[in-house]
């Protein structure tokens, strides 16, 4: 039996205290799900778990974590992943090897297996999972799900008893994470594993996870029911407004993602002025549309802006025409100092007249980073990150933006500031924005219109009489 | 499984102990008559073992404006013995490139690498630090293009002259690091822990006598009276 827990547990990241005596012990056996906002400490308290923190990051200031008793931290990495093993939001991010045989026999020669008990157990384990045929494959050429399947092959062949996830479906699609929950269940049924699953996702945990541990922003834990957990979310509705017309246009338009189809004969307008939502699941290709329409993703149909086909553009002015905010604010990022991302988009903004340097100084106050302003950006936090990347490109003013995921990591305050500039922005410079938000709450009040994105499609939601 | 075929011709870690004595000396000793001598024998190797033609040839293609380079500066603006020094120095290109080669081309980083942890006691540390670079490197290509469209989308180009290009590129390196080296740890990588060795090939003795043999021949030949 494996007893892994934190008791009293203080942690420090950079001066900046995230956890005050916190305590958890996991239950042997279960299913927990682990949930809060971003930038609540999840993936932090699991690395703890791990024994990953403070090895590469931070500082224990009092309380402990402990496997059977020990202090984490004296059981070297040999011996800690017999027992504990961690699955990454990242699926590439986990390989040092070319294939997944390759990876697998890695971990099981840390361990000092044996060589012929361990050729052994990389095909006994390829085989449990059903991915023998994966064994040679270049890992570099496997989906996200099936390289999360790889990894977890390491932590089964590893045998660990406790496997902790963290948001390992952040990069995966629906059909993957459908089956990835599957073999999580089947190793808690049939092999007696304990599993720990931190997600900001609620959806479809009903009836898989048997604890419901939630932190909250103040980084306090405590333990929900299951039975809260939702069974299908209920869906806060756009109300539909009287829509304009739109620059931006796309017809027949297909998309695909190696042999997969994820958008057949989409047809969709972007109106100016006005704020939309882009929704459907996870793994839809949502983020892969926006890549399509900025033109950093192939595909065939017809796309056009202002009537002229998107083609014509060069891509230097079509980047100038379709701005995107990426999901991950430091991907956005291209100068070193706060202010001189700001300064980078007046320098080139499309709407200097209107982005005065006193609206900007405005912008950022009333978005509370106007004190950061003289700091690295990367040394920010992850919500000061977004805030900064989302007026940078808000100055930047391309007739069309898109925004993958603004709100992520945003308290209720600053979400309210965040999407009334928008919507700001939006009306005073008819620019038409597009939005891709898993929060619907204090968000769908302020949007126009909801584009759903199911089954290859892309749907113009009817507002009031469909979601009611 | 990460075994190793078998490799033909010599021994990975042979070859790195023949270039890097070899090229060694090289370095210190002036004799374009050594110089084509170590041409000749690693390209003779490379045909014995039928490495593929056109890409050998490609490859001493591209270095011919570095040896012309070097030829062309030493003759215009040597001091002493020009001639004799271009060629010196023209040859010497070669003599390295193709003293290379017959590494790169007959075998794989992997296989160097895990070679000389068997035979040279590398540590594992840097053998799969090195390993997961290599293997990454594929997916820098994706992350070059990340860098250069989020300039544009600020109306700004990225070009490849510019250091904070290459500093942007440095950071994201810096995070899938940090990343892969938790990854590894929580699969048991321990450093400075033993593993169970997955390959184990053997190293003839007659191969470190071949070096010595060659280095020995190579010194000789060199300090007895340098031919030209």
């Amino acid at each position: 039996m494996i007893d892994l827990k934190l008791e009293q547990l203080t942690f420090e990241y950079d001066d900046h205290q995230l956890f005050e005596g916190l305590n958890f012990q996991l239950q042997p056996g279960t299913f927990g799900l682990l949930t809060g906002p971003s930038g609540c400490g999840k993936s932090t308290m699991l690395k703890l778990l791990a024994g990953l923190l403070p090895q590469y990051g931070g500082t224990i200031t009092s309380g402990q974590a402990t496997l059977n008793g020990l202090p984490l931290g004296k059981i070297v990495p040999f011996q800690r992943a017999s027992k504990v093993a961690m699955l990454f939001q990242h699926p590439s991010r986990q390989f040092a090897l070319a294939t997944v045989r390759e990876q697998v026999s890695f971990a099981l020669a840390n361990l000092q297996m044996e060589k012929a008990a361990l050729e052994k157990r990389v095909s006994q384990t390829l085989e449990w999972l059903g991915i023998s045929h994966l064994a040679d494959r270049q890992v570099h050429t496997l989906s996200g799900g099936e390289q999360q399947r790889a990894a977890l092959a390491c932590v089964l062949a590893m045998d660990s008893g406790v496997i902790l996830l963290d948001e390992p479906f952040a990069n995966v699609d629906a059909p993957g994470r459908q089956q990835l929950l599957a073999d999580l269940k089947r190793l808690q049924a049939e092999r007696g594993k304990t599993i720990l699953l931190a997600d900001h996702d609620l959806n479809g945990y009903r009836g898989v996870a048997d604890r419901w541990y939630q932190l909250s922003k103040q980084h306090r834990l405590s333990v929900s029911s299951v039975n809260d957990l939702p069974t299908t979310t209920p869906i806060a509705p756009v109300k539909r407004q009287q829509l304009q017309t739109g620059r931006l246009s796309a017809s027949h338009l297909r998309v695909t993602v190696g042999s997969r189809v994820l958008i057949d004969d989409g047809q969709l307008v972007i109106p100016q002025g006005q704020l939309g939502l882009l929704s459907g699941d996870n793994g839809a290709g949502k983020s892969t549309l926006f890549a399509t329409l900025s033109r950093q993703h192939n595909y065939d149909g017809q796309l056009l802006f202002d009537q002229q086909p998107a083609r014509r553009f060069p891509l230097k002015k079509w980047a100038l025409t379709i701005g995107w905010v990426f999901q991950n604010s430091t991907d956005q990022l291209i100068a070193i100092k706060a202010a001189d991302e700001l300064a980078a988009s007046r320098a080139h903004s499309l709407r200097p007249e209107y982005w005065t340097e006193q609206r900007c100084k405005q912008a950022a106050q009333q978005l509370g980073i106007a004190d950061c302003l003289d700091q690295v950006s990367y040394q920010l936090s992850g919500g000061q990150q977004k805030k900064l990347q989302i007026l940078s490109m808000l100055v930047m003013a391309q007739p069309v933006m898109l925004l993958d995921e603004p709100f992520a990591g945003l308290d209720a305050d600053s979400l309210r500031v965040v999407i009334r500039l928008l919507k700001q922005v939006a009306g005073e410079l008819q620019v038409g924005m597009l939005i891709i938000s898993h929060q619907r709450v204090g968000v769908v009040d302020w949007l126009d219109y909801e584009v759903r994105l199911a089954n290859h499609h892309l749907t113009l939601l009817e507002g009031d009489d469909h979601n009611d | 499984m990460i075994t190793m075929t078998k490799t033909r011709g010599l021994n990975p870690t042979t070859l790195v102990l023949i270039i890097v004595s070899i090229g060694l000396c090289t370095s210190f000793i002036r004799s374009v008559a050594l110089n084509v001598a170590v041409i000749i024998g690693s390209l003779m190797y490379l045909l014995f073992l039928r490495v593929p033609f056109k890409k050998t040839i490609i490859i001493l293609l591209v270095a011919l404006p570095l040896a012309l380079g070097s030829w062309l500066s030493f003759y215009f603006f040597g001091t002493e013995d020009r001639w004799h020094v271009a060629w010196i120095y023209g040859s010497r290109v070669y003599a390295y490139l193709t003293l290379a080669l017959t590494l790169t081309l007959t075998t794989s980083a992997k296989m160097i690498l895990l070679s000389l942890h068997q035979h040279l006691k590398l540590p594992n540390t840097f053998v799969y630090g090195v390993l997961a670079a290599l293997n990454m490197f594929h997916r820098l290509k994706s992350a070059f293009r990340q860098v250069r469209y989020s300039a544009m989308l600020r109306g700004q180009a990225y070009h490849l002259w510019q250091p904070r290009f290459y500093l942007r590129l440095i950071i994201i390196a810096l995070n899938w690091s940090g990343d892969l080296a938790m990854a590894m740890t929580s699969q048991g990588f321990t450093e400075g822990a033993d593993r169970t060795e997955l390959v184990s090939e053997h190293l003839p003795w007659w191969q470190y006598l071949l070096v010595v043999v060659l280095l020995v021949a190579y010194l000789w030949l060199a300090l007895d009276n340098c031919p030209w």
